[in-house]
This record gives structure tokens, sequence and C-alpha cells, in this order.
């Protein structure tokens, strides 16, 4: 083989290489921003009036291994909770702790939203208002 | 001679043997009365915990009267517990309230949460407290049982407060009936995590067998959590109540 053929043949191996080492690279990048999304469950709860009585609910959804930060806003009644990182939220579950501690859960849904961005949404609505 | 109607007036004031007994017992019956008022702790919404957890609750004033209680949650609408009080019992002298004598009583307690409401924007409740135990007080009280079903309920908002609760005291000589009514209103609306301060109004009846006394108290409310607070101030001096779930 010539020089220039082998010059040839080893910068399409490179090409290759650098090829595998991007798509490999891009890869992690999507994973990376996959579990960066924010996500949490969103429960609308009736009776829950004070913070003596919704401490109950705390105090249960804390208790949940998969449980990470956890907001409970008294005037929209609503309980955001987001899990742990690397676990899941059963939504269903979490309802069942809720409604164990004495409360209804009328709906639920997931957003993509941390607790912590759901909390400050409400603060600024509060503030404008 | 006097007339009829002056000999009347000029007599003393002597209650028919029946009152009179019945006096001797209302001493018992009021001991027991306050003894389940003690039992049943402060008319609160919430006189337990969620599943699985304690209620500490504690009374006092500055006569020296001491309400305390703990219970324990073992499902979302049963609690047992015990407690423990001291007050001051107005004993009756020829049907007048002369002084007061010491009492104190120790017994259990069950808490039933009867039924639950949980609407968009309120919560109201319906509790049954009961409560059972001993008492022992100066005087010559003789120590006796006593038995006390009371029956709460109260319905409020993140704004309004309204409770009411009967509290009969029942023994084997005893009966003695404590009722109040409870309504306030929250200055503003608070986050979760930040201190929530009430006022309230309390006016209570106290009624035995010889005698019916009313109190009205107001009082400040604070709540942060699992922790509420109350000060109040009425004729027999300042009160005040905790309740910290846990």
């Amino acid at each position: 083989m010539t020089s220039i053929a082998r010059s040839f043949v080893s910068g399409a191996r490179l090409a290759r290489s650098f090829a595998v080492i991007a798509a490999l690279s891009l890869g992690s990048v999507a994973a990376l921003a996959q579990s960066a999304t924010p996500s949490s469950l969103k429960l609308q709860v009736n009776g829950m009036v004070c913070a003596f009585c919704a401490q109950g609910i705390e105090k249960r959804l804390k208790a949940m291994p998969e449980t990470g930060e956890l907001f409970i806003d008294l005037r929209n009644k609503v309980v955001a909770v987001e899990p742990r990182p690397g676990q899941a939220l059963d939504a269903k579950r979490v309802a069942s702790e809720v409604r164990e501690a004495g409360y209804d859960v009328v709906a639920s849904q997931t957003v993509a939203q941390s607790v912590a961005q759901i909390r400050a949404e409400v603060r600024a609505g509060r503030a404008e208002r | 001679m006097n007339s009829p109607a002056e000999s009347i007036l000029d007599r003393p004031f002597v209650p028919a043997p029946a009152v009179r007994a019945a006096g001797r017992v209302s001493r018992l019956a009021m001991l027991c009365a306050v003894l389940a008022a003690a039992s049943a702790g402060p008319a609160l919404s919430l006189p337990m915990a969620s599943q699985g957890g304690f209620m500490t609750m504690a009374d006092l004033n500055s006569s020296g009267e001491r309400d305390l209680a703990m219970n324990y949650a073992f499902t979302g609408r049963d609690a047992f517990g015990v407690m423990a009080a001291r007050w001051h019992e107005p004993v009756l002298h020829a049907g007048v309230h002369r002084r007061h004598a010491e009492r104190e009583a120790a017994g259990l307690t069950y808490t039933r949460l009867v039924h639950r409401w949980n609407l968009p924007h309120a919560q109201a409740n319906l509790w049954f407290v009961g409560s059972a135990g001993r008492a022992r007080g100066e005087q010559g009280f003789q120590a006796q049982g006593f038995w006390s079903p009371a029956v709460m309920a109260d319905y409020e908002t993140t704004r309004v407060y309204l409770g009411a609760g009967w509290e009969p005291k029942r023994g084997s000589s005893l009966r003695h009936d404590v009722g109040w009514l409870r309504a306030g209103f929250s200055f503003y609306e608070v986050d979760y995590e930040q201190v929530q301060p009430w006022f309230i109004v309390e006016a209570k009846r106290t009624r035995s067998l010889g005698a019916s006394s009313d109190l009205v108290t107001p009082l400040l409310r604070f709540i942060h959590r699992g922790l509420f607070v109350e000060l109040g101030r009425n004729r027999e001096g300042t009160q005040f109540n905790l309740m910290w779930a846990y």
C-alpha cells in the first residue's frame, strides 16, 4: 500500500473513531439532559385548611423513601412532591398516603417542574396580586 | 307575729333535703365534670394526631389549675391516651358558692373521629372524646370513679374557625355538664411554613346540680405546623393552652 493509501486508511480509521466518540458523547449529553428535566407530582386536596391539620400529610409523605422535596400550598389546596434522584413516584401510592392522613385527593397530575419552581411560581403569582 | 311573706324572707335559704343531697353530690359531679373537661382537652379541631402520631395537650391558668393529656393515634380515626388534672371545685354552702376546694384526677382517654367532611375550601369534624378514671380531693371529698362521654364539632377554613362541645360528667353520684362555643378568625392567610395568628373567643357554661357559671375568654392563637399555642384572659385569670402533634 502506498503511503498515500495508508494515510487515507489511517484517516478513515481516525474519523471512525472520532465518530464513535462523538456519538457516545452526544448520547451521554442526551441522557444527562433527560435526567435533568424536573418532574413533580401535584395533587389537589380537599380539607387542607391549616398547617396543624396538614402536618400529618407532610409526615406521611416524607416517610416514603422515594419522596424528595415537598411543598404544601394551603391557599390553593395543593400538595406538590418530587422524587428523589434516581427514584420514581407512584401517583396512586402518594394519593393513598394523603387519604390515609385524613384528606380527599380530587385530582393529580405530573408536571415538568421541580418543587422549587412550583413554589416560586405560586409566590410570584401571589406577589402580583 | 310576722306575716308569712316576711317570715319566709327573713329565714336563711335552706335547700330541701333532696337538693342538699344533690349539693353534696354536686361537688363530685363538678369534680368529674372538670375532670372530663380536662380529659377532653382544649376545644380544637384536632384533639389527636395523624395515624402513628402522638398529641400532647396542656391547659394552664394563673389560678393554679392544670390539665395535661397525651394520646397516641393507632388508626387515622382512633387514639388512646392518658390525662391528669388539678382544679378548684366550687363548694356549695347553703346553696351559695362560698369557697373552692382543690381536686385532682387521672384517667384514660379514648378519642374517635366520628366523621370528617373534606370540602374544597373547608373542613368539618365530629368527635367523640371519652374518659374514665379516679378523682380525689380535699375537704372530705371521697375518692371516686368517674366517666365522661364528650362530643365536639368544628368547622374551619383558612380564615374562620367555629367549634362547639358538650361534656357531660356522670358517675355513681355525679351529674355535671360543660358546654362551650368557640368562634374566631385568622388575621391573614400564611404559607405552610409560617406562623398563623388567630383571634378566638370562647364562651363556656359549667352546670352542676347546684350551680351554673358562665365564662367568656378571648384568646390569641398561634399555629406553626404541629404546634398550637393559645393565650387568653378572663375574670379568673390568664389562660394558656398548648397542643403539640408529632
